[in-house]
């Protein structure tokens, strides 16, 4: 009896440890031998995968576990990122360490102050509220010329340095972003793994009987929001961080759009499935890339995957929602049970033959 | 509440007209046309939704897509205007109807959020191969009666206008017709205030939810039809007019017609006063700031439910 | 066992115009079973919702425990003590048995989620409460060897006794029972009765709404008979039997 619990938990702290070991050798092999023959720079990528993994752990509880929908996370992705950008631009002695944090702290602040009134509202109203307060975000990043730059945006962000350490190499990076990714990941599975979790899930399943089982369901609602926020902020300010300069057209619709599709195809409420459906997506406009080496004949406007990116993320949630609501990753569980199944029938046929 | 909010909108068309005389008969006409197309918006969602509980995110790309098939059959293929509008119609009417049946419908067990992300997939989808068929260049499309502005007490009218008037005025009617004087309209009107009725009715919930999407779609592309000789036609204005729209239904309260045909024109009215008072990259910003607002002081609209809408 | 636990003052709630509720007053004593019964329609489903604070009513009170409810939240409530069941069974979905009873424990926990993130000593010795609690309800009501199996997959009869685990789970001092019995077959009837007996032995205080008569007239010690959202008769089963207008408005309806 107490094994399930027992069975649950090891299972994805042992999963945690191999995704950890896997991500540190990671850029030791990737780097000389597949990047080269793929023409893609996967540490690169895993960069910006595990930027993405940031904010998409947090919509992944909001959405996923307390089935809260956001429309507009690239608006906390957005402040987290121009506000580590405009303090460490405008003040050249300003810790780029102590930007990010203010960054992300700022974006669960704007995230508590404007989910506070819009989480009383029920599904159908909160989704077109968050796509409101996103639009309005995006409008504001390029509206407000003096702060923000404008839609030219800003250039010359330092790269981060933490106590003398400069973060400014890919590799380097990719350790203190998967580092941090890392950190987040185990305090999620403490916490879906929790009353809290339990609470959560419950909410998302029956808000009624959760509220009448003791569930403040009012109060989960806003702190899922607000946390969900400052992992986008913060994964905002490393962006900036990375890249070296920022422009509104990283933070639209599209890129709210980006993280539920990626939330969607992985699995919601599921952690791996959602760092799962962060690498699919993120590599995905790399791999369509190298299609013509694979594919002699394609015509190019098959490969340039920004032409069509919106067309295949909208058929992937339609899809996914119908046929696969429960993600890539539950998807290829069973899907390796059933080859298992269907191979363990064909040795044992193979066997009665003998 | 409601005589309240008459008093201060009509307050401020008069505060408007007697500070900015011409300009200001200029706004409050080129709000109401806006606010008519709105309207036909905000219906397409108060009909869906009245039917299925449902709010289809794609609206909106049913009128862009509505504009976007005119220019090709009337501006690029010279087909006329009556047979280009049907057309165009037409088809997006069929794509909201197939969509409902190979999307909406087999989900009609699912959750509210599942359903949302599915019409929200649509939305992009529509939108991504828009850009992908038309590009990303806004399109002229010609006026139904030339261009020749009509004067009138010191304001200049586009002719366009009487156009949507006209239109919009038609389309109301008829649907009003078709929900209150049909046995089918009238059976998916009982329907929809008790669902348990649906079956006394002889209206299945699955048929009843295939007319509805099929009105929505026509209501949509034909808003973004004959709107599309005033504001240009692109690819992408299907987001911004189905959250208009969409707030246009809050306000007027959601599932109810006769609330999206006010909430439409006044959405529009206070819209185009605020674009001329603000600076003009701000104008979409005063849309959802009143969308926010009305959503969260006012959530029922004019004559919706409360309880629909809270958590 | 005089002191009442539960007061219902005047309470009147209003849809619409129209009374769901119409100046309903009881009072309920600690350790009692006290049934509301009418006919369908009458107004209990609505009374149960405002006694958990889903619905605020136009006016009355509801005193629990000496204090007035009104306005609390439906959290608050169960944490008073005051906990329900659903008439149409409301499990967690893709939680299994063990937890969504877990969940039945959360008004009595307290670590939130920085707590809970950081796994602080405290917050998993209250996690292991928390689960040795549930485990023990799950034994007590008899469902405990399904512990691990998803709750939503349970047969009917166990579904319902889960959901009696989960409201137990709270160690609430008032039960309400939205029909227990609805869906159940008689010998699955017989069990909820000894069950519901047996809890009541225990010190708890029931509150059942049900049509089962047999069940009703055998296990309750008081009677509230709701017509159109008003109070037309109260007592004993005895009394109730033989009320003329409860058999009337039975008979107007027709016999459930």
């Amino acid at each position: 009896m107490a094994r399930r619990k027992g069975i649950v938990e090891t299972h994805s702290y042992r999963t945690f440890l191999i995704v950890a070991a896997f991500i540190f050798i990671l850029p030791i092999w990737a780097r000389p031998i597949p990047g080269e023959a793929l023409h893609m720079d996967i540490v690169n990528l895993m960069v910006l995968t595990g930027i993405y993994a940031c904010a998409v752990l947090g919509l992944n509880l909001l959405l996923g576990y307390a089935g809260q929908i956001s429309l507009g996370h690239a608006a906390f992705f957005g402040i987290g990122a121009y506000t580590t950008a405009i303090l460490c631009t405008r003040f050249t002695w300003f810790p780029t360490w102590l930007g990010v944090i203010l960054g992300a702290s700022l974006a669960g602040a704007i995230g508590w102050l404007v989910g506070k009134p819009v989480l009383r509202l029920k599904g159908n109203y909160l989704a077109m509220a968050t796509l409101g307060l996103g639009e309005i975000a995006f409008i504001l990043f390029s509206q407000l010329k003096g702060l923000t730059g404008g839609t030219v945006g800003m250039l010359n962000i330092p790269p981060l340095s933490i106590f003398g350490l400069k973060f400014d190499t890919d590799i380097k990076f990719y350790y203190l972003v998967w580092a941090i990714v890392l950190v987040i990941m185990l305090l999620t599975i403490n916490l879906v793994l929790s009353r809290v979790g339990r609470g959560l899930r419950a909410l998302h399943s029956s808000e009624v009987a959760a509220d009448a089982m003791g569930v403040n369901t009012g109060s989960y609602r806003v702190k899922v929001f607000v946390w969900s926020a400052v992992l986008a902020g913060l994964g905002g300010a490393l962006f900036a961080h990375f890249q070296l300069y920022i422009n509104p057209e990283s933070f639209t619709f599209a890129l709210s759009i980006l993280f539920v599709t990626m939330v969607v195809v992985g699995g919601m409420g599921d952690i791996w499935g959602g760092l799962v459906g962060v690498v699919a997506l993120t590599f995905l406009p790399s791999i369509i890339q190298v299609f013509p080496e694979w594919i002699p004949g394609i015509p190019e406007s098959l490969t340039n995957f920004s032409n069509y990116a919106l067309v295949l993320y909208g058929l992937l949630l339609i899809i996914f929602m119908i046929f696969l609501p429960k993600g890539l990753s539950y998807g290829m569980e069973r899907g390796v049970a059933a080859g298992r199944r269907s191979a363990k029938l064909l040795l044992d046929r193979i066997r009665a033959h003998d | 509440m409601i005589y309240g909010s008459a008093t201060v909108f009509t307050l401020l068309l008069v505060v408007t007209l007697s500070i900015k005389g011409s300009t200001g008969l200029q706004w409050i006409v080129s709000g109401l046309t806006v606010g008519s197309i709105y309207a036909l918006v905000a219906m397409g969602f108060s009909v869906i939704y009245s039917s299925t509980r449902v709010i289809n995110f794609a609206q909106g790309e049913f009128s862009m897509l509505g504009g976007m098939l005119m220019y090709t059959f009337a501006s690029k293929a010279g087909v006329p205007v009556p047979l280009a509008f049907i057309l165009s119609v037409i088809i997006v009417t069929l794509l909201g109807a197939g969509f409902e049946r190979l999307a909406v419908h087999p989900l009609r067990y699912s959750s509210v959020i599942t359903v949302i992300i599915v019409t929200i997939g649509f939305s992009i989808f529509l939108r991504a191969v828009a850009k992908w068929i038309w590009g990303s260049d806004p399109v002229k499309i010609a006026s139904f009666s030339g261009d020749k502005p009509i004067r009138f007490l010191g304001a200049a009218l586009v002719p366009q206008s009487f156009w949507v008037f006209g239109f919009t005025a038609l389309a109301v009617l008829l649907v009003f017709l078709f929900f209150n004087r049909t046995i089918v309209g009238k059976g998916m009107t009982a329907a929809a205030a008790n669902p348990d009725a649906a079956s006394l009715v002889g209206i299945s919930t699955s048929t009843s939810s295939l007319i509805a999407w099929t009105i929505a779609a026509a209501l949509g592309a034909a808003a973004g039809i004959i709107i599309a000789p005033i504001k240009f036609a692109a690819y992408s204005v299907g987001t911004m007019l189905g959250l208009k729209g969409f707030a246009a239904a809050i306000l007027g309260g959601l599932g109810s017609a006769p609330g999206a045909v006010v909430g439409g024109l006044i959405l529009g009215v206070l819209e185009t006063i605020a674009a001329g008072v603000f600076p003009s990259g701000y104008k979409d910003a005063v849309a959802f700031l009143i969308l926010i607002l009305v959503l969260l002081a006012w959530p029922q609209g004019l004559l919706g439910r409360r309880q629909d809408v809270m958590a | 066992m005089n002191e009442s636990i539960l007061e219902v003052e005047e309470v009147t709630k209003l849809f619409g115009g129209l009374a769901a509720l119409d100046d309903v007053s009881f009072s309920v004593e600690a350790g009692e079973i006290k049934a509301v019964i009418g006919p369908n329609g009458a107004g209990k489903t609505t009374l149960f919702n405002v006694l958990t604070g889903v619905y605020r009513p136009n006016s009355g009170r509801v005193i629990l425990k000496g204090k007035n409810i009104i306005g609390s939240r439906p959290d608050q409530i169960t944490a008073m003590g005051m906990i329900r069941t659903f008439q149409t069974v409301e499990l967690f979905e893709g939680m299994t048995v063990l937890e969504n009873t877990m969940v039945g424990c959360h008004s009595r926990s307290k670590y939130g989620f920085l707590s809970n993130s950081l796994r602080i000593p405290r917050a998993m010795r209250e996690e292991r409460r928390i689960f040795e609690e549930a485990m023990q309800i799950l034994t007590d009501v008899g469902i405990e060897t399904r512990a691990s199996d998803e709750g939503m997959n349970l047969a009917y009869g166990q579904q319902r006794m889960l959901e009696f685990a989960r409201a137990l789970a709270s160690q609430p001092e008032i039960l309400l029972l939205d029909e227990p019995a609805a869906g159940l077959n008689p010998y699955e009837t017989g069990e909820l009765s000894n069950l519901i007996s047996k809890l009541r032995d225990r010190g708890l205080t029931i509150i059942i709404v049900e049509h089962d008569m047999g069940l009703v007239m055998g296990i309750s010690n008081d009677i509230v008979v709701l017509d159109y959202g008003e109070v037309i008769a109260r007592g004993t089963p005895d009394v109730i039997k033989n009320d003329p207008k409860v058999i009337e408005a039975y008979l107007g309806i027709g016999t459930e």
